[in-house]
Order: structure tokens, then C-alpha cells, then sequence
């Protein structure tokens, strides 16, 4: 497999005078990759480059070693796409659908059958399989359109807002789709404008700001990776001092904590700081700063 | 204690090792998904009912001809070629045709735009040319199809009329078989090339459909009005403007009968001028979907 997920050389593109993208040079390794900024800064035009849908006005794009224009279908072969838009028939059952995506990748009928069956069950929906999908609820749609995006076992799948429309425990079991792949085998590019499920998903990220390239860079390399972030709901000074006591280096803002401590276990020393000092907490993770404060950073000094 | 080893296996997901027919194979699949969903198959009931009355429809003249000739055979076996001739048949079911083809090329093309599917499509081995090239094909075999077997029955049915058996008949009446294939032919492309266009442009099914109907018959209209009233030269050449009126005209002429109210009879031009102004429509018909699909997928 090769180590590059897909790379850009002077890419921009252009909606007849308004410009969409400008010369974007990315170099993005394989993995699970997320794509993020404000709405309109230019993810969805990136995807259809990749995918070969638009023509860029400039520059040149590969995904996994092939041209988007040059080796279109050979490509095209090896990647799945999950629209933030609808892509589904409403007047066909999902093992129907799923057979019908498997057999458009080049599937024998006999296997897309066979894999329609088991991409359904993954994604938890082999109850639903002969229920018609205009009858599905939003939920179910978004996992078959995952499901259609992986039916064909693709190194690489595309998911342009794959949470949209779920409701918390919905966004929860996509998310956790989403780290599986990974575990499959198969690369992930995820866009999206909640920098949360990004860095919940992601190990590298690339940033996106009307049209323009903020930075690209490995999630873990985004914070500094001695530092763990811990977010209380109240009782942020308490905490604070039960790990001072404990010999933790901590900076306090607001019920965010920067905790700094030389044990290997010291996610221990915050959770035993915590149940001492009666704090209940909201996030625990690695990094002095969140995917969102990053990306305001570059952003303010753009 | 066992000294036996146990194993989880994470039965979650398979990585599919096997064959992939890759274009070929995505041209195949979508070549039968648009068969499959002219006719309903695998559809709701309701989906069904519409092409399966038409062509209900459009066989019962050549059905009751055969049960004629099965259950009262004096009553026909002596009427070759027959009050329903190949030629006349293939005018009477015209309208017919024209209702299957409003009805299938909006199916075969609006909902893949307006349900997105045309975004999945993107992700398989397939370019914009190979989508169109492959709808276009469901659509000709479709109407071929719709064309083709109630003048098989049709034919059928007379042979077995035949005094000496339905095969002597078969064998006396072969040469009508590829005329009925190439007048098949004819009619699919005078009605295809526009009906796709149309479906390819319209945003709801309902609509392209009225307004292939319209157009059909706005043509027929506009080439009648033109060729029998024009005072200059070449209106007569108008008489192209009509694809049912070069297909009618058509018709009679491959099987050697004449139309005496042809409007090309009456324009003067060749029927294979005719078949030639068709040919052309429908290549530029091709050209223009696939260029129209280039920004889609």
C-alpha cells in the first residue's frame, strides 16, 4: 500500500469568478485523515478533485500514486465515497442498494451479494436489509451510506460529513465506525466542521480556510505531547490543588487544566486527583491544545 | 485446566479478496439495474403497475390474433398476410411506444440525479461517458424489447396458421424476421434520442415525460403544417422534423408497402434520408448527455 493517502501540487479551482481553492500543495500520508474548516473553505471542492468529478483550474492531484484525470478509472477503482448529500434510492431496499454499489465496483453478482450482506450487518443494519430506504430514519440512512461507501472493500474511502443529522448517540456509533476502518485496512479522509469528531477519529489533519492551506500536520504533533487537557465541569481550583499536591505542574483557564507530571501513569494521578477533591470530569485527552484552538491560531495568523 | 487454546475472531468485517470485473463488469450492473427499473423489478407493486399495462397494451392485438389461430383456426388461416400485417401493426402500436419511452428515460436517468446516486457512482471504475453510453443502452433494448415481442407474437401467431404447422410457417414467413428487427430498430431511434435528452435535462419525471409527449407531437404538428402549406423552396425538407413521420414512413418502406399519407411520400424525400437525419440526431442526443454529465460524476 503506499505510505501517501493522496497529494495536491498547486491545486485551485474555481466556480466561474468565485474561487474555491488556491494552489494547494498537500502531501497527506495514509491513515485517517481529517479535513476540516468553516463551511466554504473549500473540503467538498477538494474531495470532488480527488474524485475526479471536477477538473481542477490549476495544478495536479494523485490519490494513493494515481492521477485524478489521467488514471480516472483505475482510481476511481479503489476508493469509496460517502456525500454529505443524499446517494441513496428511496425506492430500493438497502440489500438491494448494497448489492447494486458492490456490482457498479465490479463485484460478481454472486459476491455483491455476499458482501452486501456483511457491510449491512457491520454497520448495524441487518435487521433493516429488505425495509425500503426512503422508509429509513436519518440515522439509518448515514450508516447505509457507509455501508455503500465500503461495500467494495476500497483502500480509501472519501466521508464528506459523515455525523450530519445524527442525533449524540448516532454521532457516537459513526464515530466509532469511523475508527474501525482504520483497523480494516482501509484509509480514512474525513471532512468535517466539528473539529471534535476530527480529533476523535484522526491522526493527521489538514486545515482549510476559504480556499487556502492553514497547515497539514499529524493530530498527536498538533500538542505538545507531554501535556494532558483536562476539562471539569466545576471544581477546577480543588483539582488543581489535589494535583500540585500530587507533584503536577498545572495551568488553570476556566475549567480547562494543562496537567504536566513526570509519572508514565499520570492519567492515574489525575483520575485519583480528581476522586479526591469530589470533581467530576467532562474530557480527559493527550495535548495542551484542542484540533479548535489550533486551528483559530493558524487561523488568526493567516 | 485444558491445555486447548481458544481464539476470538473479529467476524466484523472481511476484506474482499476476489474477483473484480472492474469497467466491463460497472457497465453490466448498471445496464440491468436500468432494465430492472423500467419494469418495476424489485420495486414496490406500485412501480410495477405502469409498464407492465402498457405492454399488456401493446400485446393484446398480436395475443388475440394467436388466440384466434389457436382456438378458431378457419377463422385466420386463410388471411395472410393478415388484417394486422407487420407494417400496419408496427404503425398501430406507435402511441404506445411513445407513452414506454415518456415513461422510461425520465426513470432511467432523474432519479440517480435527484437521489444523489450519481455521487456514489463517482467512486466506482466508471467515467460520465460510460453512465450515458450504458442508460442509453437499457433504454434502446428496453423499447427494442417493447417493439420486438408483440410482433414476435405476432409472427408466431401467423405461422401457426400455416396449413402445413407453425414450423413450414416459421420458414415460410423468415424473411419477414430481420425486417421486423430493422423497423424495430427504426422506431427506437426516432423515439430514444429525444426522450433521453429531455430526461437529462428535466428535474422531475412527471414533467420530462410531458414534455417529451409535447414535443413528440409539436414536431408532427409543426412538420405537417410546414411541408403541406409551404409556398418556399425546400420547406418540403421540413417534413425531418419529425422523427414519428420519418419512422412511419420508414416502416412501409422496408417492407415493401406504400403509405400514401407519408409525409415524406408527399415531401418527396427518401426514406433512408430520413433514417440518415435520425442517425445523426441521435449521435448529437449521445454527445450532448455526455457532455451535460461531465460536471456530475
Amino acid at each position: 500500500m503506499p505510505s501517501t493517502a493522496f497529494t495536491t501540487s498547486g491545486i485551485g479551482h474555481a466556480y466561474g469568478k468565485i474561487a474555491a481553492l488556491h494552489s494547494l500543495d498537500l502531501d497527506v500520508p495514509s491513515g485517517r485523515i481529517g479535513l476540516v474548516g468553516a463551511n466554504g473553505a473549500g473540503k467538498s471542492t477538494l474531495i470532488k478533485i480527488l474524485l475526479g468529478i471536477l477538473t481542477p483550474t490549476t495544478g495536479t492531484a494523485t490519490v494513493l500514486g494515481m492521477d485524478t484525470r489521467r488514471d480516472l478509472v483505475e482510481m476511481r477503482s479503489v476508493i469509496g465515497y460517502m456525500p454529505e448529500g443524499n446517494c441513496l434510492p428511496l425506492d430500493q431496499t438497502a440489500a438491494d442498494f448494497l448489492v447494486y454499489a458492490a456490482g457498479t465496483a465490479g463485484l460478481p453478482p454472486r459476491a455483491a451479494r455476499q458482501r452486501a450482506s456483511e457491510v449491512l450487518t457491520l454497520v448495524g443494519l441487518d435487521e433493516e436489509r429488505f425495509r425500503y430506504i426512503g422508509d429509513f430514519s436519518t440515522g439509518m440512512k448515514q450508516r447505509a451510506k457507509l455501508a455503500q461507501a465500503i461495500v467494495h472493500d476500497p483502500k480509501l474511502v472519501f466521508l464528506d460529513e459523515p455525523t450530519s443529522g445524527l442525533d449524540p448517540s448516532g454521532r457516537d456509533e459513526m464515530l466509532d465506525l469511523i475508527s474501525r476502518l482504520g483497523r480494516f485496512g482501509i484509509d480514512v479522509v474525513v471532512s468535517s466542521h466539528v473539529l471534535r469528531d476530527i480529533e476523535r477519529t484522526c491522526d493527521w489533519v489538514v486545515m482549510l480556510d476559504e480556499g487556502t492551506l492553514l497547515d497539514s500536520l499529524p493530530i498527536g504533533g498538533a500538542a505538545a505531547d507531554d501535556v494532558v487537557r483536562v476539562e471539569v465541569n466545576e471544581g477546577s481550583e480543588r483539582i488543581a490543588a489535589s494535583l500540585r499536591a500530587a507533584g503536577a505542574d498545572v495551568e488553570v483557564d476556566g475549567d480547562v487544566l494543562r496537567v504536566r507530571h513526570e509519572s508514565i501513569d499520570v492519567f492515574d494521578v489525575i483520575r485519583d486527583a480528581a476522586a479526591s477533591s469530589g470533581t467530576s470530569l467532562r474530557r480527559l485527552g493527550a495535548g495542551g491544545a484542542t484540533l479548535e484552538e489550533l486551528f483559530l491560531q493558524k487561523g488568526a495568523a493567516r | 485446566m485444558t491445555d486447548q487454546a481458544g481464539a476470538v475472531y473479529d467476524l466484523g468485517y472481511t476484506p474482499y479478496e476476489g474477483e473484480r470485473r472492474g469497467r466491463a463488469g460497472a457497465r453490466r450492473t448498471i445496464f440491468w439495474d436500468g432494465v430492472r427499473r423500467v419494469l418495476g423489478i424489485r420495486r414496490k407493486a406500485r412501480k410495477k403497475v405502469l409498464p407492465w399495462l402498457l405492454v399488456g397494451i401493446a400485446s393484446i392485438p398480436a395475443v388475440v390474433f394467436v388466440g384466434i389461430a389457436f382456438f378458431v383456426p378457419g377463422q385466420i388461416a386463410d388471411a395472410t398476410p393478415g388484417p394486422l400485417a407487420h407494417a400496419q401493426f408496427f404503425g398501430l402500436g406507435g402511441t404506445m411506444v411513445l407513452l414506454f419511452t415518456a415513461l422510461s428515460a425520465p426513470e432511467l436517468l432523474i432519479p440517480d440525479r435527484t437521489d444523489g446516486v450519481l455521487s456514489m457512482l463517482s467512486s466506482r471504475p466508471l467515467t460520465s461517458g460510460d453512465y450515458i453510453a450504458t442508460r442509453f443502452a437499457s433504454l434502446v433494448a428496453i423499447i427494442l424489447g417493447f417493439l420486438l415481442v408483440p410482433q414476435l407474437l405476432l409472427f408466431i401467431g401467423q405461422a401457426s396458421t400455416h396449413r402445413n404447422g407453425l414450423f413450414a410457417g416459421i420458414v415460410d414467413s423468415a424473411d419477414v424476421l430481420p425486417k421486423i428487427v430493422v423497423v424495430a430498430g427504426i422506431y427506437t431511434l426516432a423515439y430514444v434520442p429525444l426522450g433521453f435528452v429531455v430526461a437529462g435535462l428535466a428535474k422531475r419525471k412527471a414533467i420530462a415525460s410531458s414534455i417529451f409527449l409535447a414535443g413528440i407531437f409539436g414536431l408532427i404538428a409543426l412538420a405537417e403544417l410546414i411541408v403541406r402549406n409551404s409556398t418556399f423552396a425546400g420547406g418540403r425538407w421540413f417534413a425531418l422534423l419529425s422523427p414519428v413521420n420519418t419512422a412511419d414512413a420508414s416502416n412501409f418502406w422496408v417492407f415493401g408497402e406504400s403509405n400514401p399519407d407519408s409525409l415524406l411520400q408527399f415531401a418527396n424525400i427518401n426514406p433512408s434520408i430520413g433514417l440518415l437525419a435520425l442517425v445523426v440526431v441521435g449521435v448529437l442526443a449521445v454527445s450532448f448527455s455526455v457532455i451535460r454529465y461531465r460536471r456530475l460524476l
